[in-house]
């Protein structure tokens, strides 16, 4: 599916030159749950926006399904990011001015789906995550449970091949935090590829390999 | 997608309510000025283009040239037009019509009531041809037989309604000028537009002139008529250069060799409402410079709000970091969101527009009021309006949304995810503060501008004017021979009251709106002077009540004839003699010995005509027959009883004519009516600038009091004073608004240094005018700042320090 070689980011203070990710070569397969480990500050959350293209590197190659990231322009990234990729943050990031199911329905109009299928579409999610009550509702009248189940369905929401979650349990009880866990497995049973970067050994054992970074290296 | 765009941007409307608050009212005042100015300068510049043919029209001007420069007048001498017909059969179409002010019409009402008068009426003697040439309806009649027999008479609706009661009676009924002539009402005119500087009422039929009984001599080449107008319709194969070329050697073959330094211009008749040294019949000029001045003036106001706009959004840019940031993860590239941005710019100045035409509905009534206009906001026929509106408010939007809009777009998803955006990185703080200093450099210009303009007109009301004119009433006497001969009985019956300190008989006031003027011959001369005196004919009382002081020599004996002169001290310097007391004894001849005598007096100067000119030369002298108004001082406190005894009196000795009185002092303020209405139209805008800037300073500090509220939480805690806190808010702001004053000084004091050129005389303005400006607009800064500043330093610091 993607595959990062020699990777690095780094940034200067002063004369020095501060590494982000050094050195970083991974590929992931198609069909795969991997979780991304390692204390703060060692990359994880840097090493997942670079693969969700939200931020750019300073040396290495990045090939997402057969196509060279490191030499796509914004545009053409940009084109490629949305169709394939979905995203799931700790904070949810839900549009605190738009309901349930406008949030749900933001990706879609982005990629200019027309009104009738966006409606099919998010009637659907709805449907699939039982929140079909709760369409009208803002953000704020949900928990943060049902938050995060709807910042998962809007992550769906365009059919990614890639979900990305950046510690998407991290605000959570542990009961909550169970059911997107639950949640992320059945994806991954439907085929859908996930990257996500948890503390939580517990979580960890929901995927299918562990990756740990220390200092920016991916620790063998 | 615009629908989600809308619905966001309504709900994010709703979210800052006050934000959204400031902006529209800042932008609906900003607009409202804007449009109201817009129609005042539509106004202004479609006089007279009704007609099909104005482009065409010309008007025959005359140009003195004398040793003080050139001089212009709208009108020319009777036979121009005749002679012009005869000299250039090229040109097809010649018109001319003469307006006389002030007459007496009186109205028969055929036996059932007394007759009606109405006074201070202007008549309008035209030939048919300027019905063709200009375009005024008729409701009935015609121009070729309603104006071709001598005394027939057309009137507008309008008036004819007020004579007769409606129109249609009219027809046929007659008239009467000045109780002498005798005009039979021929045809009836629909109201003439507002915008035409022909605001025609009573229309006589020209062939009348020649037959007035004051008998105007129709082939006098020398005496020049303000009034009396004439226009043409240039043909294509003379173009107006050309003809202005010719017109020298017109004039040259017609006037007397005396006059020939004096020719004719053409005027077109698009430049007549503009040009103001050649007048027009509305008393109206209004210049260009003076609506480029309010064009600028709206463009300041609109530029000022948009300011305002793109400050509050990019100082609120920081708020809105993590919606740009979730949305672009989800999908949205950076023009999708930067059209976000603009659409909720657009429905927040479709907002102000909507309101800015609800607030020009309110003020039209009161700008019509003081401009004394009638203009009318009609959308469904003026489509420049709607136009212009459309402009100003895709102007607006994208003015004030696109910076904010594409700093917005621009953040890094993954900063603005974490919350790193400061209010530095959004939008730079440097160009808030540029913006600020901007504004209320505008705001300044405006503010010192007004300062002089108000000075001025101070200074025009409180001049001394070389005379008494407190408490001078002027009452119009009777032109004909026999009311002329009433004068000194009604002398002796006004001399019974005590409440009457002085009486005189005289052509006109000391400083008045019409003047007689001639040239003269000087001290036996063979050739006219150069100088052209303006003739104050008065009876000798003149001099005590107008409290007028002798410099040289003595009143003139009284009399009813010319026959001695007293001069002013601008006469004798014009006429090079030094020493006043040698003027004495030489002697004035007027029209070849027509009216001739010797100099025996010299006066102090007075002012004989507005401020705007300079000292006038003035001859005086006794001449009963040419008298027209009585100048009567009241004793202070007496004037309401003295006022109704003069009334009573003057009905009982000229009962055929109506009574008409006016205070001097109002006379002369209306001389600056136009700069009065001016400088009450400037002030208002320098408030609104300052309204406006305000308006946005009171936002930005709202908002930065919000974003500080930590760092005076723990300021306080730290042991700042109320006081430390409230400068520390707002010394940014001290400081922006001294720099937009060092910048604003300079220029306002270029543009009002050029604007009082044109005033002969005129205010020094000095420091004082700059330290109101700054001191004013730094304390009202500070009023805005201070609340938000006080109520910061005020709150408990451990309640902010726990929001955190």
């Amino acid at each position: 599916m993607l595959e990062l070689k020699g990777i690095f980011k780094w940034y200067h203070s002063g004369n020095n030159r501060t590494f982000l990710l050094k050195n970083i070569d991974l590929s992931v397969k198609v069909g795969e749950f991997i979780s991304v480990m390692g204390p703060s500050g060692s990359g994880k959350s840097t090493l997942l926006n670079v693969i969700g293209m939200l931020d750019t590197f300073d040396q290495g190659e990045y090939h997402f399904l057969n196509e060279s990231v490191h030499k796509l322009k914004e545009k053409q990234r940009s084109i490629l990011y949305k169709q394939y990729i979905g995203f799931v943050f700790q904070a949810y990031h839900l549009l605190d001015e738009l309901t349930v199911y406008e949030n749900i329905e933001t990706p879609l109009i982005y990629q200019d789906i027309k009104s009738s299928e966006r409606q099919a579409m998010v009637a659907d999610m709805l449907d699939r995550f039982r929140i079909v009550g709760k369409k009208d509702l803002f953000p704020a009248q949900l928990s943060g449970g049902q938050q995060q189940l709807v910042g998962v369905a809007r992550a769906l929401i365009a059919n990614p091949k890639l979900l990305l979650a950046d510690e998407p349990t991290g605000n959570l009880n542990s009961k909550q935090g169970e059911e997107i866990m639950e949640l992320f497995k059945e994806l991954n049973n439907d085929g859908v590829t996930i990257i996500q970067v948890t503390h939580s050994e517990k979580n960890a054992a929901y995927g299918s390999r562990i990756i740990n970074l220390l200092d920016g290296s991916i620790e063998h | 997608m615009l629908k989600n765009y809308f619905k966001t941007s309504i709900r994010n409307i709703k979210v800052n309510k006050s934000y959204a608050l400031i902006n529209v009212s800042g932008l609906a005042v900003g607009i409202a000025a804007c449009l109201l100015l817009f129609l005042v300068i539509q106004f202004e510049t479609s006089f007279d283009d009704f007609h099909p043919q104005h482009k065409k029209i010309y008007r025959i001007g005359s140009m003195f040239n004398s040793q003080e420069g050139t001089s212009y007048s709208g009108g020319v001498s009777f036979p121009v037009a005749p002679a012009l017909r005869v000299d250039f059969p090229q040109i097809k179409q010649v018109a001319s019509i003469y307006k006389h002010e002030g007459d007496q019409i009186t109205v028969e009402s055929y036996g059932k009531n007394l007759p009606k008068k109405f006074n201070k009426t202007d008549v309008y003697f035209t030939e048919p041809e300027f019905f063709s040439m200009f375009k005024f309806s008729w409701l009935t009649g015609d121009a070729k037989t309603s104006l071709s027999e001598p005394n027939n008479a057309v009137l507008t609706r309008e008036i004819a309604e007020k004579y007769f009661g409606d129109w249609e009676s009219a027809m046929g009924k007659t008239i009467t000028r000045n109780n002498k002539e005798l005009y039979k009402i021929n045809g009836v005119l629909d109201n003439p537009p507002q915008n035409t500087d022909f605001p025609l009422g009573v229309v006589v039929s020209y062939s009348t002139l020649s037959n007035t009984i004051a008998k105007i001599n129709m082939e006098d080449w020398v005496s020049t008529y303000s009034g009396a107008c004439s226009f043409v319709i240039l043909p294509d194969d003379l173009p107006v250069q050309k003809f202005n070329n010719e017109l020298p050697v017109f004039a040259k073959r017609h006037k007397p060799a005396e006059y020939a330094k004096d020719t004719y211009i053409a005027q077109s008749l698009d430049d007549i409402h503009y040009d103001d040294r050649f007048g027009n019949f509305r008393r109206h000029t209004f210049s260009h410079s003076l609506i480029r001045a309010l064009m600028l003036i709206g463009i300041f106001l609109i530029f000022i709000a948009c300011v305002n706009f793109i400050n509050l959004a990019t100082a609120q840019a920081v708020n809105r970091s993590k919606e740009v940031g979730v949305r672009k993860v989800l999908g949205s590239n950076r023009s999708q969101l930067a059209f976000q941005f603009i659409t909720e710019t657009a429905l927040i100045t479709f907002a102000a527009v909507i309101a800015a035409i609800g607030i020009a509905i309110a003020v039209l009534p009161l700008l019509n009021q003081l401009l004394e206009v009638k203009m009318t906001m009609n959308f469904y026929n003026n489509s420049i309006l709607l136009l212009f509106l459309s402009v100003v408010g895709v102007l607006v939007t994208l003015l004030s949304g696109l910076y904010p809009a594409v700093i917005l777009s621009g953040f890094n998803p993954i900063t603005a995810l974490k919350s790193k955006i400061s209010t530095k990185k959004a939008g730079g703080i440097s160009l808030r503060r540029a913006l600020v200093v901007l504004q209320f450099g505008i705001a300044q210009i405006l503010i010192i501008g007004t300062l002089i303009v108000l000075n001025q007109m101070n200074f025009f009301r409180n001049a001394s004017l070389g005379f008494d004119k407190a408490a001078i009433i002027n009452v119009d006497i009777p032109g004909d021979s026999i009311s002329k001969s009433k004068i000194e009985y009604l002398r002796f019956k006004l001399q019974q009251n005590p409440g009457i300190k002085n009486i005189s008989f005289s052509f006109a006031s000391p400083s008045s709106n019409g003047s007689w003027q001639s040239d003269f011959k000087f001290d036996h001369s063979t050739k006219s002077t150069d100088i052209s005196a303006n003739l104050k004919w008065a009876d000798v009382d003149y001099f005590k009540t107008y409290g007028l002081e002798f410099v040289a020599g003595r009143q003139y004996f009284p009399g009813d004839t010319v026959r001695e002169f007293v001069v002013n001290e601008t006469m004798v310097k014009k006429l090079g003699i030094i020493n006043p007391a040698d003027a004495i004894g030489k002697e004035l001849n007027f029209w070849d010995g027509e009216k001739v005598g010797p100099i025996v007096g010299i006066v102090k100067d007075f002012n004989s005509y507005s401020l705007r000119e300079p000292m006038a030369p003035v001859v005086m002298s006794t001449w009963k027959n040419v008298y027209q108004t009585i100048n009567i001082k009241i004793k202070p406190g007496a004037e309401k009883n003295t006022l109704a005894f003069v009334e009573k009196n003057w009905n009982e000795v000229f009962p055929d004519y109506v009574y008409q009185y006016k205070f001097l002092d109002e006379t002369i303020a209306d001389f600056y009516k136009q700069e009065d209405q001016l400088s009450k139209l400037f002030t208002i805008f320098a408030i609104l600038a300052i309204f406006i800037s305000c308006l946005g300073l009171y936002g930005l500090v709202s908002f930065m009091v919000a974003q500080r509220t930590k760092e005076v939480g723990i300021r306080k805690v730290l042991g700042a004073t109320v006081g430390n806190i409230v400068y520390l808010l707002s010394k940014e702001f001290s400081l922006l608004i001294i720099i937009a004053f060092v910048l604003a000084a300079p220029i306002a004091n270029f543009i009002m240094k050029k604007w009082l050129q044109d005033y002969s005389y005129r205010i020094e303005f000095g420091v004082t005018v700059f330290l109101i400006a700054i001191f004013g607009s730094l304390t009202i800064a500070w009023t805005t700042v201070g609340y938000r500043a006080i109520k910061a330093a005020l709150a408990n610091p451990v309640k902010s320090l726990r929001t955190e």
